[in-house]
């Protein structure tokens, strides 16, 4: 399981990367493992003001539709197109090119998200 | 109910194999190269499932043809020993298909009705016999080279045509291979004794098998159009809604639903199983609403991406009138896809 240390993370398997205010997001290699083969991504509106929590976009794979949810509160800021035509990245590279979207957050917010080794307990590892 | 586990677990979980439930078994979902990776071998190449979920109920002895006959839609006259065929359990009173089922004619007096997983039980309380799921395994080994990778366990068992059932030994166990399967491939399914389907199963993958999960078997039948039961089929759907009638036989004077099936058809259906193409990579999955000037005009009854066509593909139920090149909306949470209706299947058998 790839969990690199400079990350923080959610207990719904998202990723935060930066200090802030604007950070970028993805899903975690664990979640893109349990989600199979990834097919399409509804990816968030750039502008839109995302509460935390809140479902901001939906991953589809051959198995299911998820819902994947704001790890920190902010507006969209950027999306990474690239998933329009190549979703399969966040399953290939979840950290790298599979990046969802960039947020500006608050940066005192960042604080309440999980290390990389509560994330790892989390995962009961 | 205790969740079943498949003579051939200990193999999955060796190949680090996603498990999850189904019909009462648990069994691979996908392997680590993904369903994706799984179907393209399918269709490129061979593939091979484990389906010993599957149900077994043999039916031997002087009335069995009798009572298949009597029970099932379609003719066994049609067919002969050795051979196979494809046919219906009908509700009495509705002509709800209970459960479609292949039927291995064996011997003479020998038929082996493979019903699904889940369905097991009712089938064997319509025609009686003797349930040996829990005897063997069955490998089904699908795709353009299904042929040639048999043939490296057996050059005789690869012989078996389309549709044709034959006994024989394979690497020593007795073995009963039928030219059927469920991907829209040519292709061979196995049953062998339990205690030989790992070492089986090790053969065909050394010789070029790539094993493939039922996420793979999904997609793959829903390009070819093949109905699943608790989907096309099942409760409220009879074989003339899902555009199966060449599995029904008219000509049998007695079957069970008949009566109802023969008064459906002299009043009219209502719905009908219709296949739709859709634009872009999202899914419009089972319960997704059909939608014609605003009117919702019928359900999707099974809906994924199609990884051979790169875009997504849907069976539905629509209205009876709804012609072929018709476009439609179909309602995914609340957006709308823009989808034609086309005849099934989407993905054809390479000649």
């Amino acid at each position: 399981m790839n969990l690199p240390t400079n990350l923080r993370y959610t207990s719904d398997h998202e990723w935060v990367a930066g200090d802030g205010p604007r950070v970028r997001i993805g899903i975690t290699d664990y979640a893109q493992d349990a989600l199979g083969d990834i097919v399409f991504i509804q990816l968030p509106t750039v502008g839109n003001t995302v509460a935390k929590s809140a479902s901001f976009s939906e991953i589809e794979s051959t198995k299911s539709v998820n819902d994947v949810y704001a790890p920190i509160a902010g507006v969209v800021v950027a999306v990474n197109e690239l998933l329009g035509s190549k979703p399969e990245l966040i399953n290939t590279d979840p950290y790298g090119d599979g990046w969802i979207c960039e947020i500006e957050c608050n940066p005192s917010d960042l604080e309440n998200l999980l290390t990389e080794e509560a994330y790892k307990l989390l995962l009961g590892h | 109910m205790s969740v079943k586990v498949s003579p051939l677990d200990v193999v999955h979980r060796e190949l680090g194999a996603k498990m999850a439930a189904f019909g009462g078994w648990e069994m691979p979902i996908t392997y680590p190269t993904g369903t994706l990776i799984e179907h393209a071998a399918c269709r490129n190449s061979a593939a091979m499932f484990d389906v010993s979920h599957l149900g077994t109920v043999r039916v031997s002895g002087v009335n069995a043809f009798e009572c298949l006959q009597s029970a099932f839609t379609n003719d066994l006259n049609k067919i002969s020993v050795g051979r196979a065929q494809y046919t219906h359990l009908l509700d009495q009173f509705d002509a709800s298909v209970l459960d479609d089922i292949i039927v291995w004619w064996v011997r003479d007096d020998v038929f082996d009705v493979m019903p699904n997983a889940s369905n097991t039980a009712r089938v064997q309380e319509a025609i009686g016999g003797v349930d040996t799921t829990d005897t063997r395994a069955i490998i089904a080994v699908q795709g353009p080279q299904a042929r040639q990778v048999v043939a490296k366990a057996s050059p005789q068992a690869a012989t078996v045509g389309r549709f044709r059932v034959a006994e024989m030994e394979i690497l020593g166990a007795r073995c009963t291979i039928a030219g059927t399967g469920y991907t829209g491939e040519d292709g061979l399914e196995i049953a062998v004794p339990v205690a030989r389907a790992a070492e089986l199963w090790r053969a065909l993958a050394a010789a070029g098998g790539v094993p493939a999960g039922l996420g793979a078997r999904d997609t793959l039948r829903l390009e070819a159009g093949l109905p699943l039961h608790g989907h096309e089929l099942g409760d409220g759907i009879n074989p003339l809604e899902a555009g199966l009638e060449w599995a029904v036989s008219w000509d049998k004077e007695t079957f069970r639903g008949r009566g109802a099936l023969k008064a459906t058809k002299e009043t009219g259906l209502t719905k009908k199983l219709i296949g739709i193409t859709i634009e872009g990579r999202r899914p419009a999955r089972d319960g997704t609403s059909v939608l014609l000037n605003d009117e919702i005009i019928g359900c999707v009854s099974s809906g994924n991406f199609s990884p051979t066509l790169g875009y997504c593909i849907a069976m539905a139920f629509v209205s009876v009138d709804t012609p072929v090149g018709q476009d439609v909306l179909l309602d995914v949470r609340g957006t709308m896809l823009e989808g034609k209706v086309i005849k099934l299947p989407f993905v054809a058998k390479k000649k």
